[in-house]
């Protein structure tokens, strides 16, 4: 199945939606936006609960524009789950499912069996959306939409449910487009990432090319990278490209630079925190060619972020401040203080140059 | 000083204040209106035996008057829903900006008295009148018939379906509208199995409402249709030929249908004023 949405818009009072150009082949596409963003307008259109101002949407060739939710064939599971809260949870499952043993299926693909006989409102959380999901894929959807469904969850089960997800899309093979504002479970969860802003997609690209060569700003801070500096490029040749920022100059790999930055280019310099690395002070770094870019600070302020610290490292007298994520072996071999004295090494190749020089 | 004297007078207000036990005040006020409620309710019953009622009960024209009654409050009941229901769902669900002239035309019997109401019928449907006259010529007279009882009752009784079932209509989250037909059920699918359910205890409400209210309906029925009599009509009737005496039992009847009513609202209806 291709779904390919074309040229399509909607607005609402002063909220303009699109021109959007997607397409989702059998795969996960992670739909990772702020509130507000139009990612749940993107499901509606797509699900058919409201129309599109123009534009189309194919589905294998089939336009879903002007057919009735209910001849889609697009299965959607909403935020809350949007359970029948009369009926049972084999009842809604039931009522979308074409036999009983296709019920059973699901029950027990989605480990249900112990809950099929409670309503709704005696289940926990992530029982509802393990039954809105059997419901959804009872009908035997062409096309999976989630919105948001583990938003209202607790951490564990949402991390628990998030790997049981994976595998179940992966064997679906249809196209499933998955909306969420946490970037953990877009990445997780995403064979690719579309980045929507404004009711527009910004950057759609695998998780880890997302990630690393966020395409603006916006797609940057969003993703987590908090290292996003003005500077303006020095030199471009063979060997990289180097930029300066104040009186730091960082080097990148001229790879993947876009040709349209050149010397004296003014650009946003973009480093992810988990890309930095910290050393004690008194290692001897090597700067040279081909080596990582090194710089040396002092600890400015750490913050213990459960599964990592943060670390935010004030460079050459605080003219910027770099924050680096490390694992707990490495802080606690760096033994790191406020005021101590550490070496920040960043590879040429995680230094990400945008053009894009306005603080927006 | 004057601020002195007034911060005074004010610590004064308030010791007399605080000595009032408010509690027992408003118990006093509330439990006074219960009363009133009640006691006329009480002494009515008190005013006719068992054996009066029953009695009365053999009368042709109260057994007459119930049938009518009845009757005529079901068909308006029936009427009043296969109506109502419809356009209760649209204006639950509409998102137009003509929504709130349309409510206003269906509150308006409700705020109109009965009895102009009846006028404004009657300007319809009164014998001399182009429907009415036709309707009479072909053997279907719209006044002093059951027909013209129900006609009544139903402008009168209908805007309580209308109105509490759209607020039932309203309770039922469209999500489970939308995911209904994203699994692939039709629209009528849908309402049969997700909003009408969900929304079932309102909208009986509003059908017992337009019941209750289309038994007790008098004004628009004396100036629509004075005959055949309805029990209200026979109270007045029997009060005015016969005195006071001779309304109780027929009274003491309504009582007890309007006393079922609200048993019916407050167990399986879901009570719109509760």
């Amino acid at each position: 199945m291709t779904l390919e949405l074309a040229r399509l818009t909607k607005a609402y009072g002063e909220f303009t939606f699109g021109p959007v150009e997607l397409t989702v082949e059998d795969e996960v596409l992670a739909v990772l936006g702020p509130s507000g963003s139009g990612k749940t307008t993107l499901l509606s259109l797509v699900a058919g609960i409201a129309e599109p101002d123009s534009g189309s949407i194919l589905l294998d060739e089939r336009e879903l524009v002007g057919l009735p939710l209910e001849d889609r064939r697009v299965g959607m599971v909403f935020q809350e789950g949007a359970l029948f809260p009369h009926m049972t949870a084999r009842e809604n499952v039931e009522y979308a499912a074409a036999s009983d043993e296709r019920v059973a299926e699901l029950a027990s693909v989605l480990e249900l069996d112990g809950v099929l006989d409670r309503r709704p409102a005696t289940l926990s959380g992530g029982e509802r959306q393990r039954v809105a999901l059997a419901r959804t894929l009872a009908a035997d959807p062409d096309v999976l939409l989630l919105d948001e469904p583990l938003s209202s969850l607790d951490a564990p089960i949402r991390k628990r449910l998030r790997d049981e997800l994976h595998g179940l899309f992966t064997s679906l093979d249809i196209p499933v487009l998955y909306v969420t504002h946490d970037q953990r479970t877009a990445t997780a969860l995403g064979d690719r990432i579309a980045i929507v802003r404004d009711g527009d997609v910004e950057q759609v690209g695998s998780p880890s090319a997302v990630l690393d060569r966020p395409a603006s700003r916006f797609v940057a801070r969003f993703t987590g990278t908090e290292n996003l500096f003005e500077g303006t490029v020095t030199e471009r040749n063979g060997d990289g490209v180097w930029v300066a920022v104040g009186d730091v100059e960082f080097r990148t790999a001229v790879s993947g630079v876009p040709e349209s930055i050149i010397q004296g280019s003014n650009v946003t310099v973009c480093i992810h925190p988990s890309r930095v690395e910290l050393e004690p002070a008194d290692t001897s770094v090597d700067g040279g060619a081909g080596q990582a870019n090194a710089v040396t600070g002092t600890v400015a302020h750490w913050l213990n972020e459960g599964n990592e610290y943060r670390i935010d490292v004030d460079i050459e007298g605080g003219a910027l401040t770099l924050t680096a994520n490390v694992r707990r072996p490495t802080f606690e071999r760096l033994a790191v203080e406020v005021g101590s004295e550490v070496s920040a090494l960043v590879p040429p190749e995680s230094v990400h140059l945008i053009p894009e020089p306005g603080s927006r | 000083m004057a601020t002195g004297s007034n911060q005074s007078r004010r610590s004064a207000h308030t010791r007399w204040y605080q000595s009032v036990d408010w509690l027992s005040v408003a118990l006093v006020l509330g439990g006074l209106l219960l009363v009133y409620y009640f006691a006329p309710l009480l002494s009515l019953f008190l005013s006719a035996s068992p054996g009066e009622v029953l009695g009365r009960l053999a009368d042709p024209a109260v057994r007459s008057a119930a049938t009518t009654s009845l009757l005529s409050a079901s068909i308006t009941t029936v009427l009043a829903t296969v109506l109502g229901l419809p356009l209760a769902y649209w204006l639950a669900r509409a998102e137009t900006p003509w929504k709130n002239a349309v409510l206003a035309v269906v509150v308006l019997p409700l705020v109109l008295p009965p009895t102009v109401g009846g006028v404004v019928l009657l300007t319809v449907f009164g014998p001399n009148t182009l429907l009415g006259g036709t309707a009479a010529a072909a053997g279907v007279p719209l006044t002093r018939s059951l027909a013209g009882v129900v006609l009544a009752q139903t402008f009168v009784a209908s805007p309580f379906v209308v109105v509490t079932a759209k607020a039932a209509f309203e309770s039922v989250d469209r999500t489970l509208e939308h995911a209904s037909r994203s699994l692939g059920k039709s629209r009528w699918t849908t309402a049969r199995n997700v909003t009408l359910p969900l929304a079932g205890p309102g909208i009986l409400a509003g059908v017992t409402l337009a019941f209750a209210r289309a038994m007790g309906e008098f004004g628009a029925t004396m100036m629509m249709a004075y005959y055949p009599r309805t029990m209200p009509i026979e109270i007045w009737m029997s009060f005015q030929s016969l005195g006071l005496d001779h309304a109780y039992p027929v009274a003491i009847l309504l009582v007890v249908i309007s006393v079922a009513a609200l048993i019916v609202l407050n167990t399986v209806a879901s009570n719109p004023w509760r």
